[in-house]
This record gives structure tokens, sequence and C-alpha cells, in this order.
């Protein structure tokens, strides 16, 4: 939805540059041939104006997004705001009419079109008002998507509003430039350059867009805010998140309201919750935290629940189990999966009979889904080079933590569509790829962005509602302790 | 990369302020009468190069952290302080886990080790993202940072070089060629 807000406020701001010098020119230009009979020279140079444009743009808000996400990733709290200001600030600006300042007074090369063939010179005319920031800028638009772009660091958002971008500057000089000299072209030209409004109009259009953009922006993906400044492994149900606080033991958070439990790894489903009490799991309503269920499960360290089932994952140190319960008949436990160390089982986390849980095996991560009712066992993520981290499940959406080399990512997967929620730094450092004193011809750095030192934060747990992601951050401290917060994103 | 014999590569080479230097001891000694003594010399350091020791232009294999810094195995070490990463860039111990900078295993908020990522051999992980098969093979040693360093070669039956240039032999051996570099700090002082 944002994207295409914001793909639209490109388009807008493409079309809004036709009232420039340039534009005008380029009607001119590409319509010429045409005036002397040449037709198809005139349809080739549209075509390749276009092609430029598109390029041009791609170009611009591509890069701009790539050093955005060079230099800070996306949805950053600080990022996020910055983009809602200079998008609504740009929106007022255009509503009010307000002069663009500063004004870049520069134009195409005339002699271009003189010198060299009429359909590569409108490739080159093409390419240079699809950049944007080459030529006069009519619209706070095109700063204002510049600057999302940059603070968004989303480089395939950046392309689409690069495009958008350059097919709003290419659509009104290909539409009227093959009748400049008369017809509908003419009018439409002759309207432009004689009435005033007809700007206005459309800087009223770019006005709503950005607005749309801003109110898309604040209402979209961001740290919504730290639930817990100590908390960690977040469960869900309905409105209802529970989590564990370090030290105090099992928390749930109810209209507002937060309980601590007679327990710790607490974990919430259905109409119930459950704790661990040394080696006692207690099954409660959730409501009322009255007891329904009392069981014992020596060296369970992490538990989960739903309306049916309860899962628990167990360690001795040197072998990981995860084993379910049916409710209706807790003395029978299905062992799900066993590892021996360093093999490993992570947190288990269940949504009516699917259970979920990363499973670090040899040099390979990966998310496995088991449908408990049937027995069906499924992998939903794998890599070697990517490690796929701490999943869990809302009717039929994923959520699932992705560490690469050279980024941490929430990620929410549903229909088809898998994307990031929330960026963060890498995990690891990165020198210079090169020995001090020496050139950088031959060197390589495994990411962009230039040296740095070791990430601070990791993405650890999580836990998925209907509107809200949540995710454990474990801060790293000098000596390698790891302290958890616990965040809500927005979905 | 000593048998390169690319006009770019000696015109690197040439270019260096030590290669210059170089030749012109070359020169003073061949002038002595030791023409045939000065001929076998060559500049120990090439800092026309993105790596002590290297020469020529063929570029570092693909590293977690970016210098192509291994152990005697092959396997990435961090260059600043040859401590061991996996394939993520992070410091780990002996078994694999990840430790924070005093060398203390990572625990989760439950005690239990963060989690393990593999750790891959340099060269072979070079070979497996480009799609071929690659492994260390000969190599020259230098003088760095004080200590002996052993500049070796990834090779690859393959026909271009990491960045592009042209396959040299290099110390690559059965046919194969130079992909890319690498190279094992020794603790032998120099």
């Amino acid at each position: 939805m944002l994207t295409a807000a914001l793909c639209a406020t490109a388009l807008v701001a493409g079309i809004t540059g036709t009232w420039s010098p340039c534009g005008f020119s380029m009607v001119e230009t590409l319509g010429s041939a045409a005036q002397r009979g040449m037709r198809w020279t005139t349809r080739a140079a549209c075509a390749t104006f276009t092609l430029g444009a598109l390029a041009g743009g791609a170009l611009t808000f591509g890069t701009l997004a790539a050093l955005g996400h060079a230099a800070k990733g996306v949805g950053g709290p600080a990022a996020t705001g910055v983009a809602v200001a200079v998008a609504a600030l740009a929106a007022l600006g255009e509503a009010r009419g307000v002069r663009i300042v500063p004004q870049i007074r520069r134009q195409v090369p005339e002699p271009w079109r003189r010198r060299l063939p009429l359909p590569f010179a409108s490739a080159l005319y093409g390419a240079l008002l699809g950049l944007g920031f080459t030529t006069f800028v009519l619209t706070w638009a095109v700063w204002a998507l510049a600057a999302v772009s940059v603070a968004l660091g989303d480089t395939t958002a950046g392309l689409a509003i690069g495009v958008a971008f350059g097919v709003g500057r290419a659509l009104p000089v290909v539409a009227i430039a093959p009748s400049s000299w008369r017809g509908l072209g003419a009018r439409l030209l002759a309207t432009m350059a004689e009435h005033p409004a007809s700007l206005r109009l459309v800087r009223a259009a770019d006005a709503m867009c950005l607005a749309a953009c801003a109110v898309l922006l604040a209402a979209g993906p961001a740290y919504a805010a730290v639930v817990d400044s100590t908390g960690t492994d977040p469960s869900t149900a309905g409105a209802d998140v529970a989590w564990e606080r370090p030290g105090t033991g099992g928390v749930i958070s109810s209209g507002g309201l937060e309980t601590v439990l007679p327990g710790d790894i607490p974990a919430i489903g259905g109409a119930f919750v459950a704790w661990r009490n040394g080696s006692a799991v207690t099954v409660a309503i959730r409501a009322t935290l009255a007891p329904v269920l009392q069981f014992d499960a020596n060296g369970v360290d992490e538990l989960a629940i739903s309306q049916t089932w309860i899962a628990l994952r167990g360690t001795d140190g040197s072998r990981d189990t995860l084993d379910a319960r049916p409710l209706a008949s807790p003395q029978t436990a299905h062992r799900v999966i066993s590892v021996n160390a360093p093999d490993q089982i992570g947190r288990p986390m269940l949504d009516g009979d699917r259970l979920v849980f990363g499973l670090v095996h040899g040099k390979q991560t990966s998310i496995v889904s088991v449908d408990l009712a049937h027995g069906r066992r499924r992998t939903l993520r794998s890599g070697t080079n990517v490690q796929y981290l701490n999943p869990s499940l809302l009717s039929g959406a994923l959520l699932y933590v992705r560490v690469s080399r050279c980024a941490q990512e929430l990620r929410l997967a549903r229909r088809g569509r898998d994307h990031a929620l929330l960026r963060l730094e890498p995990v690891a450092a990165q020198d210079r790829g090169h020995d001090h004193g020496h050139t950088t011809q031959g060197s390589r750095q495994p990411c962009p962005g230039g040296p740095r030192p070791p990430g601070r934060r990791l993405l650890w747990t999580t836990a998925l509602a209907a509107n809200t992601a949540f995710v454990t951050i474990l801060g790293v401290a000098n000596n390698g302790a790891l302290t958890p917060s616990l965040l809500a994103v927005r979905r | 990369m000593r048998e390169g014999s690319r006009l770019s590569d000696r015109l690197v080479l040439g270019t260096s302020r030590r290669g210059f230097l170089a030749r012109v001891g070359q020169a003073v000694l061949a002038a002595a009468g030791a023409g045939a003594v000065a001929g076998a010399l060559e500049t120990d350091d090439a800092d026309a190069f993105h790596i002590c020791g290297h020469t020529y232009t063929t570029g570092s294999c693909p590293h977690p952290t970016g210098i192509p810094r291994i152990d005697s195995r092959g396997y990435p070490l961090r260059a600043s302080d040859g401590e061991p990463v996996d394939d993520l860039g992070r410091r780990v111990d002996g078994q694999g886990y990840p430790v924070g900078e005093s060398g203390q295993r990572m625990l989760d908020p439950n005690g239990r080790p963060l989690p393990r990522a593999p750790r891959s051999r340099l060269c072979q992980a070079a070979g497996r993202r480009y799609g071929f098969h690659a492994e260390s093979q000969g190599s020259w040693y230098r003088c760095c940072d004080g200590h002996v360093r052993k500049l070796w070669d990834c090779c690859a039956f393959h026909r271009t070089r990491i960045n592009g240039d042209a396959a040299l032999t290099g110390y690559c051996y059965g046919g194969r060629n130079v992909f890319c570099v690498q190279y094992y700090q020794t603790n032998t002082p120099c």
C-alpha cells in the first residue's frame, strides 16, 4: 500500500515536470519530426525517450534507496519519522503552491537535437529528465521522494518509485508530441502553457499523494513501542501478550494491565496460559489464571500452547527434545524431534494444531512446521549461508528472523509475500578489505558500507498477533553478555 | 601470481615506489659487477597491491569480514586480530559457537548458546559461490607486519580471476589457474 502510494506520488511528480522548460522542449523536439511528416521517427523517439526516462528514474531513486539501506537499513524509528515529516512538509508546500527553492536552473543540452539522430538524442534527453535532479524541479514531491527513498532504505521500493517517476516524465511527452502542432496535443500544450491553473491542479494532486504517503508512513511498519525493556520470549493470544521478565518470571498483559504469573517461561494460546514452576508445568485459564492442568516435566525450558496442544522443549545439556501433548490427554507425550548437541532445537510456537520451531542441524538452519493432528512435517525455510530462527505463526502468516552476513531481518511471510518488517545491522564486524597503506584494487568487502564494528543488537524470539509483531532484541555488551528487551512492531 | 605477464600487472608493479627503489638498488649492484645477483633480487614488499605481500592484480577470495586471512587449514580468521570467525563473520570459539569480544560464549536469556553457523574453508567457499570446485594450492612467503606471511593461491579450472581479469597459472598446478588470493599469517618473526 505504501509503495503504491509512493509510486503514485512519483508518477504525478513526473507529470508535473512537463510544465518545465525541458518538458515543453521535449514535446516540441519529439513532435518536430511528425510535423515534417516523419511520424515513425517521432514514434521511435517517443520510445527511446521513455526508455531513457525509466532508466534515469530507476537509477536516481534506486541509488538513493541503496544508500539509505547501506547507511541505516529499514524500519528504524528515526528514519520513518524523518520520512513522515518530509512527506508532510512537502504536501503542505505543494498544497500552498510554495515556490521550489533551491531551484536547479539548468536545461538539457539543446545541440543534441540538431547533431544527433532524434531517437538517440531523445534517449539521452529521457535519461536526463528521468534522473530528476539534472534540470528544473517543478514540485516538492521530487525532493520528498528522494528523502523518503533514503530514509526507508528499501531498494525495491526505490526502484519502483524511480520507474513510476520515469513513466510520469515520459507519459505527457509521448502523448502530446505526435500531435503537438495540431489536434488534441496542440490544445493540451496550449492549455498547459496558457493556464497556470493546470499546473496548480497537478501540484494539488502532488499534495494529496504526499499526504497519503505521510499517513501511510506514520501508520506503517515501524518500532511501535518497547513493551518491556528487560522482556524476552513473547507469546500472544487475541489482544493479550505474555513474556518472560528475567529475575521476575512470567508476565501477562491483558487490556493494558500487567500480571506477574506464579512461574516462568510463560506461553499463551487459545483460552490458556502455561507456565513452569520448578519442574511442574501448569496450564490455566488465561482470563482467570485458574489452573486446569498440572504435570511434571523435568528439563523443560520453553513452552508453547494453543487451544488443543502444549509443546515442551527440553534440554539436558547434550540433547534437545521437543514434545507435544494434547490438552485433552496430557499424559500422552508425542516426541516431535530430538537432536544431539551441537545441533539445537529452537523455541517452539503453536497455532492450533500447527507447531513451528527453528532447527540447527549440522551446517543448516531451518524452520520446520509440524501438523500435530496429522503428523505431517514441512520445512518452511532452510539455508546454510543464512540462518532462519525463532518462527511464530498466526492464521497462515509466518513471522521469523533471518540472519545473513549483511543484515538481520524480522520477516513476515503471508499469502505468497515475504517482506522485512524490521532490519538491523549485521551481527559481525567488517574490515576495509585491504591492508592499511595498500591500494583498494583487488580488495573485497562482504557488505557495502565500509568498515564497521560488530553489531550491538541481535534479533531473537518472535510472536505474532493480528496487528502487531513482537520481537526480542538482545543487546550485546562488551563482554558478550546479552540483555533482552521486548519490542512491538506494527505489521 | 608471480608468473603473470600482463602488461597492466607490470605497469602496476612499475608504478610502485618501492618497486622503483628496488630497481635502482638492482642497478647499483649491477654496476658493481654483481649483475647476476641483482637480476635475481625482487622487492620483498608490494604496497601497490591490496594486501601486504601480494603482487599482481588478483582479487581477494570472499571473506566473512573482508581481508582474506585464513588459518593453516584454510578457515577464515579476522584479519585485525587473527580470531576465528564463522561464515556470518561472527567471532567463534573452538566449537563454532559465537563469542563476545572477551571470548566468552554468547548465551541467550535461557542460558543456551546462540545457534552456530557454518565455518567454511575460504577457497572452497569461493568456488561454491561461483559454481565450480576450487582448492588452495601453491604459495609464496613474504615478510609482513613482522611475521612471515604465506600468500596462498586459491586455484580452479577457470579462465578468469575473481576480479574478471584473465586467469594466471601463479602457483597453481595440475592445469588449474589462480582464481583468488588468501593468506596465512605465521607466528614466525622476520
